[in-house]
């Protein structure tokens, strides 16, 4: 960064507030020329809107923003956009039945005079060329037509159009496969070759190491971290930070008394669900009496898995058994006779109709299940007035024309009292505290609990982990489409469950490594971070009980208290048996191909079976992750 | 992330409390078919004015008698654009009706014909629906070619020429009273209670509602959006064919070019009743009075004297300032 290092954008003390919201506190950002800058939080911890300040879609309320020492108040993106600042974000805002060379130049069309599509046309290829993309994009092409990638790219080259000097990438890589991420990591390093500031916003920790030159990590609006080399910082330490170390102490004894609940009987299991592209294979089982949660990052496929089995989006494959029974719901209507009730995410769109009065908008889904030709709300009126007691409902606001005048927590109240109402076998609910009040918040938890004794199997899906971890027994963690953890919510904090559900480009292929040399060579396999005298289990693979090193996926221990403590001290790329003699562990550190470190492969065996080839099993970790490379 | 702000932002938008009740006229003014009511009473006042033979019982039974055929269109009108949706077809599938009626009648009597003619006009519905709803087509598109589909049709059948003999029990079907009064009015009436008891207390009426309003609720709530989304444009089909019945039994005479401009008249009737285009709102009643402003608008034109060609500019312009008070009071009303 040396002779390029001057500041080009400064952001100090940046707030805002939306309602009750205080999305940004006293947030900072210092950008230096010609890098590549992570900006890195957890779901909520404000750098999406950080990044929306900066180019002009948010106003801030306070702070200060010096764009190459000059201050920049950016009404307007536009604004913005002139100084030099563009945002590439996940939603593009494209036209979509334009083709891209009119894309590119849309800006221009605003101009006076008249435009040479032969000089724009040239000039669009040479952008293209410069990023090397001219080959990916053909110009006269429908930008409905082309994949995410290509119109990530229609994006980027419509900022270089209008000469951005700084380019903020937003979540660039969610919709993006692999191949294509790599094709976007070209282009950045061509961009930042150029001399251009580039921001890259994710919450995917491994991409963030692979790109970026210095990071800047926030938590609940706040900078927690400012402008750290990616080279010195850790894995684990960035996760730390995200979440902050507090936290994970606070949360880490589990909310509420979790009662035994391992013998009861499966109500509802759903076996390697798949409805693509959001989700690949989704399992889970629901024991009387349990609420099972759903974690993940927005995007990973929860309201997906949701929705497919509710029968609102196709199933290409999976099995869904309520009591043992097999059910496949095809629509709603199915789903809702079979016993599945679903409290959808978006309140106003999925949920309340609001030309219905509030009375109806409670009876709506009876009356769908009602098989006769009148309303019969009469037969209900027993069951609304004992639900509304218990929901602590006003039974006098039930004629209200109006549901959208009810507070957030009220509307969801009715919402989940539409569904108790026909006394579902499964709930399952979407977000259901988004934006509710706290009390509201509680009282939706004592009648999830209460319904969940009664036998409703229950699944809940939220992005508020520490909510998860007090409300849920146990906890299924999706990412990228697939259920990567199944765990005990006691065993889990809130650090845990982030690390857990960070989207990892490695985690499948690491899983089958894992799979395939304990069935080769027996014993156990596991995928660690290692930081200082502590690790963090990404995954494990256990194939003999007598290997087990003494942790388990998502768990973070101190390598002192596992049952393999001097491998792991040791960190040899040979077996090193312990002390007692029982067990022989190999440690081999596995890297990205751009270096970076992403843990460690290790297989524990039973030192009496005798221990296998290290050369083998090297080879084997090796050509599994080049393959991938 | 920014999902998570959003979510708070609405959240609070959403916790604005309810507005205090408002006293009984206030309430009343908020209801929107109470206001066009009003509207339809000035209007008659203004008319009877205007002309003393306006107020007669005569003129009256003439106003009943006008408003039955776009008043039975009206009611389908108000069932697709309660999801909704909108039927441009219903004009030229009244014609294409009445056509069928001309050449089935001789085989199959009056009431086969009938049949034959309502039968028809919901299978035109039906593919309509099932093409807009199934496919997710835009109504107005394809309502707009079924529109041109149905009146070619109408030529080709009719062999380009009116049908004349129409047998007179069909008038005498129309005409007949019962306790004086006759039973075309009788029958639109009873067409309005059944609509009206349909929309709002049944099942299937309910469902229409919430269609309309939100979709995606309707359909996370287990409805059967596929199969009540189809319902009103069959329905609308069907009473196109009614409709053209009536009216073929009051001029006795079958012609190719029967029933055009019909579903002008119709939307025309709903919006004015105030059922929003955009669907789940609205009512049957509303509908009613819709129906009486536009007819006792014409009657009114046609006792002044006023000529024909100016009759539409009138009631075009009565339309638009109608609608243009009523947005207007409404925006001051607050209502949503």
């Amino acid at each position: 960064m040396d002779a390029r290092s001057e500041s080009v954008l400064v952001a100090r003390d940046v707030d805002k507030t939306f309602d009750r919201t205080h999305a940004l506190v006293r947030a900072s950002l210092e950008l230096h020329g010609g890098e590549v800058h992570g900006l890195v939080g957890a779901n909520g911890a404000g750098k999406s809107t950080l990044s929306k300040v900066i180019s002009g879609h948010v106003a801030r309320d306070g702070g200060v923003l010096l764009y190459k020492g000059r201050p920049l108040n950016p009404r307007s993106t536009r604004e913005a956009l002139d100084a030099g600042i563009a945002i590439v974000m996940q939603e593009t805002s494209l036209a979509p039945d334009m083709s891209v060379l009119e894309n590119i130049f849309l800006p221009e069309f605003g101009r006076k005079g008249l435009l040479s599509y032969a000089s724009l046309r040239r000039r669009a290829y040479e952008l293209l060329a410069n990023l090397g993309q001219e080959q990916q994009l053909r110009l006269d092409d429908e930008v409905s037509r082309l994949s995410a990638a290509q119109r990530q790219l229609v994006e980027i080259t419509k900022a270089l159009a209008v000469d951005a000097d700084l380019i903020i990438f937003d979540e660039p890589t969610a919709s993006l496969s692999p191949g294509e991420v790599e094709l976007l990591f070209d282009v950045i390093g061509r961009l930042r070759d150029s001399g251009r500031t580039l921001v890259f916003v994710s919450h995917r920790l491994e991409e963030v190491f692979a790109i970026t030159d210095r990071v800047t990590i926030m938590r609940e609006g706040r900078t927690v971290v400012a402008s750290r080399d990616t080279a010195s910082i850790t894995q684990a330490e960035l996760i730390r930070h995200m979440v902050g170390q507090e936290l994970g102490e606070i949360y880490a004894v589990p909310g509420l008394g979790t009662p035994a609940t391992s013998n009861q009987p499966v109500v509802f299991s759903v076996e390697h669900l798949s409805a693509p592209p959001a989700v690949r294979d989704v399992s889970f089982e629901v024991r009387r009496g349990e609420i099972l949660g759903l974690a993940g990052l927005v995007g990973a496929g929860r309201s997906e898995s949701a929705e497919a089995i509710f029968g609102l989006r196709p199933r290409a494959a999976g099995t869904i058994r309520i009591e043992g029974r097999e059910v496949s719901p095809k629509k709603p209507l199915q789903a809702v006779k079979a016993g599945i009730g679903f409290v959808a995410e978006d309140r106003r769109v999925q949920n309340i109709v609001p030309d219905l009065s509030v009375k109806e908008n409670l009876l709506l889904a009876h009356l769908g299940a009602h098989r006769g030709f009148g309303l019969a709300y009469k037969t209900r009126d027993k069951k609304v007035h004992e639900l509304l007691a218990t929901l602590s409902l006003p039974a006098d606001r039930l004629l209200d024309d109006n549901m959208l005048n009810f507070s957030g927590g009220m509307q969801q109240k009715i919402i989940i009292a539409r569904w108790l109402l026909l006394d579902p076998k499964v709930l399952v609910l979407d977000e259901p505290t988004k934006g509710v009040d706290i009390g509201t918040r509680s009282s939706i938890y004592t009648i999830l609990r209460q319904i969940a004794e009664r036998g409703v199997a229950v699944v809940m899906i939220s992005s508020d982990f520490e909510e998860l971890i007090g409300v849920c027994e146990r906890i299924v963690v999706i990412s990228d489409g697939y259920a990567i953890a199944d765990l005990e919510s006691r065993l889990l904090d809130v650090e845990k469950l982030t690390l857990l559900a960070a989207p990892r480009t490695s985690m499948r292929r690491n899983s089958e490594l894992l799979e395939r040399l304990t069935a080769e060579w027996g014993g156990a396999g596991f995928w660690i971070l290692l930081d200082g005298d502590q690790l963090i289990c990404l995954n494990t693979a256990v194939a003999d009980q007598a290997a087990d090193p003494g942790f388990a996926p998502g768990e973070a221990k101190a390598i002192r208290s596992t049952t393999i403590p001097d491998a792991l001290a040791g960190r040899r790329t040979d077996f090193v048996a312990e002390s007692d003699g029982s067990r022989s562990t190999l440690l081999v550190p596995i890297k990205s191909h751009r270096g970076h470190d992403l843990g460690w492969i290790g297989l524990t065996v039973a030192t009496s079976l005798g221990v296998p080839p290290v050369e083998t099993i090297h080879r084997q970790i090796g050509m599994m992750s080049e393959a991938a490379a | 992330m920014s999902q998570s702000i959003q979510s708070g932002r609405q959240a609070v938008r959403e916790t604005v409390e309810a507005p205090r009740q408002s006293p009984i006229v206030g309430r009343l003014a908020k209801r929107l078919e109470i206001r066009m009511l009003a509207l339809a009473l000035v209007l008659a006042a203004a008319l009877s004015l205007l002309s003393p033979y306006f107020l007669t019982t005569n003129n009256l039974f003439n106003i009943l008698d006008q408003s039955v055929v776009i008043g039975i269109l009206s009611v389908g009108m108000t069932f697709v654009i309660l999801t909704g949706g909108i039927d441009l077809s219903v004009g030229s599938v009244a014609g294409l009706s009445g056509v069928v009626f001309g050449i089935t009648f001789h085989h199959l009597g009056v009431p086969g014909a009938m049949l034959a003619a309502i039968a028809c006009g919901s299978f035109a519905g039906l593919v309509s629906g099932w093409l807009i709803a199934y496919f997710g087509l835009a109504a107005f598109v394809v309502t707009l070619g079924m529109m041109a589909i149905g009146r070619s049709l109408c030529y080709i059948l009719s062999n380009q020429s009116s049908i004349s003999d129409i047998p007179d029990s069909l008038s005498a079907i129309v005409y007949t009273e019962v306790l004086g009064i006759p039973t075309n009015v009788i029958f639109l009436i009873v067409l309005y209670m059944l609509g009206w008891a349909y929309l709002a207390r049944t099942k299937g009426g309910r469902t229409i509602y919430a269609i309309g309003s939100n979709k995606e609720a309707a359909r996370a709530a287990g409805l059967s959006v596929l199969f009540y989304s189809v319902l009103p444009y069959v329905v609308a089909g069907g009473l196109a064919a009614v409709a053209m019945m009536f009216s073929v039994g009051q001029i006795l005479s079958v012609d190719p070019l029967a029933g055009t401009a019909w579903e002008l008249d119709a939307i025309a009737a709903v919006v004015i009743g105030g059922a929003s285009l955009f669907g789940g709102r609205g009512t049957i009643i509303g509908t009613l009075i819709g129906v009486l402003i536009m007819v006792m608008i014409r009657n009114g034109l046609n006792l002044m004297n006023v000529s024909p060609y100016w009759q539409g500019s009138a009631i075009g312009g009565i339309i638009i300032v109608a609608l243009l008070v009523e947005r207007l009071i409404s925006a001051r009303v607050g209502r949503r």
